[in-house]
């Protein structure tokens, strides 16, 4: 790697992108990383208040994991110190991700909408309803309930 | 060539990163970026995971959210406090290793490696708790390929031949092993052996018994309720859908030998994507460990800074795809 003959230079460098505050910068990281963990890991708890709306949950997950994403690429990954270089090798490979996620949608994402006869002949079938709400009872369980069904 | 590129680019890295400096900056052409061509090649490289990544995870989501059911967690066999917990194991390796990268810039290498082996120990623990999520799903013949997955989707008449093939199977091979015994000669543990045989040919006699009654009246019944009833009781009976974590039950846990094909609603698309994601994850977890191990006979002083630096994008980023994987595949 060339990074090795660079041996003078690599101080300097450390000083051109110490802006921040050190180690006590990560800990902070850290500490709020285990904290938004925490958050979501909360949403499985009986104490989350959305356990009949799966959506609620999903949404204020992906909020939180986009929360921890951002704190990792900014403060462990330095991201946030970095020249403007960065854009140019982040953006454009984001947005190809999230049109492959949109291209992706009309036949892969709602292929449960226009079912032939066949597919739905073999399809698995959403779960009794009734049997779950037996066990929604229970105090000891905690999961989310699957709403799948799309019929 | 790359000498050139960092003499200009750590000067570049001066007028860009710190605007309030830049008087101080000697205005000069430089040709490169404001960084070592190391770290340049980690960046091109995180920018091709990144779509690699998100190819994987949003496949996943189009296919989760379009699919008829899902499997719930405990269903699956997969334990969401193990999952929080190497979560938080990856998070703590993230920080050993950017304290491992301060220890390197400030040419302390005796601290650098102490927090790049713990990196590597951390790292060896998520992989070893993969490992053992794995064999939970494994030993209840989840997985994601056949002939070892036992998952049907539904109980209908499909699932209950292949029931009666496994039967049929199991009594071959089990008539196999009588044979063969009986053809040696006779001692005490011979006898033990019998026995124990015939104890295993009796229970797959009943069930071949009662399986080809459940599938008669499911195929010839004339109410379909009550077709679909029969197979429903000749799954449940193979192995119910756990209603609580743990739970376990049915004839399957009873004689583990039996491997009966089972029904999880799902379960043949969580298995694919379940492990495809998490499989891609645990390779990049194992290179960077690799890496690390090497690292760990390499001295970190401040020349290898930059070394220390690279790897650690590297493994910042495998621990921001487990940051998205978490949630999306225990929580969700």
């Amino acid at each position: 790697m060339s990074d090795h003959s660079h041996a003078p230079h690599a101080t300097a460098h450390a000083h051109d992108d110490g802006h921040h505050d050190g180690i006590a910068q990560y800990i902070y990281v850290f500490l709020a990383l285990c904290v938004l963990t925490g958050a979501s890991f909360f949403t499985y708890s009986s104490y989350w208040p959305f356990h009949d709306q799966p959506k609620i949950g999903w949404a204020f997950m992906m909020a939180v994991s986009c929360t921890k994403a951002m704190l990792v690429i900014l403060f462990f990954m330095h991201v946030k110190y970095e020249a403007n270089w960065k854009y140019v090798l982040t953006v454009p490979a984001a947005f190809m991700s999230i049109f492959l996620i949109l291209a992706l949608v009309p036949d892969v994402g709602l292929r449960g909408h226009w079912l032939s006869e066949e597919r739905e002949l073999y399809m698995a079938e959403p779960r009794d309803p009734a049997k779950l709400q037996h066990a929604e009872s229970e105090p000891s369980h905690g999961d989310n309930v699957e709403h799948g069904s799309k019929h | 060539m790359a000498e050139a590129t960092f003499h200009a680019g750590a000067h570049g890295a001066a007028v860009h990163a710190g605007g309030e400096h830049a008087q101080h900056a000697p205005l000069e052409y430089h040709p490169g970026l404001p960084l070592s061509n190391g770290k340049l090649i980690i960046w091109l490289f995180l920018s091709t995971e990144i779509m690699f990544f998100a190819g994987l995870i949003g496949t996943y989501i189009v296919l989760r959210f379009g699919a008829p059911t899902w499997p719930l967690p405990r269903e699956v066999h997969l334990s969401e406090p193990i999952g929080a917990f190497n979560t938080f194991v990856l998070i703590c390796s993230s920080v050993t290793v950017v304290l491992g990268l301060e220890a390197a810039r400030a040419n302390k290498p005796a601290a650098a490696k102490l927090w790049l082996l713990l990196t590597f120990i951390l790292g060896s623990v998520f992989l070893g708790v993969k490992l053992y999520e794995y064999n939970a799903k494994f030993s209840h013949g989840i997985y994601p390929w056949r002939p070892h997955s036992l998952v049907y989707e539904k109980a209908d008449l499909n699932y209950a031949a292949a029931v009666r093939l496994r039967l049929d199977a199991l009594d071959a091979q089990l008539k196999g092993e009588e044979t063969a015994l009986k053809g040696e000669e006779g001692s005490a543990a011979d006898d033990v052996a019998l026995a124990n045989l015939a104890e295993k040919q009796k229970v797959v006699a009943d069930l071949k018994v009662q399986e080809l009654a459940a599938e008669t009246k499911a195929a010839q019944d004339p109410d379909i309720t009550v077709r679909h009833a029969e197979l429903e009781k000749l799954a449940d009976s193979i192995m119910p859908l756990p209603l609580h974590h743990g739970e376990e039950g049915g004839l399957n846990h009873e004689h583990r030998w039996l491997k009966l094909p089972i029904r999880i609603p799902g379960g043949n698309m969580w298995a694919s994507t379940y492990f495809l994601l998490t499989g891609f994850h645990a390779i990049h977890v194992l290179v960077g460990l690799i890496v690390f191990f090497m690292m760990l006979f390499v001295t970190l002083d401040v020349t290898r800074a930059g070394m220390v630096e690279n790897i650690g994008l590297y493994w910042h980023f495998v621990d921001l795809v487990w940051i998205f994987l978490f949630p999306l595949l225990y929580l969700f």
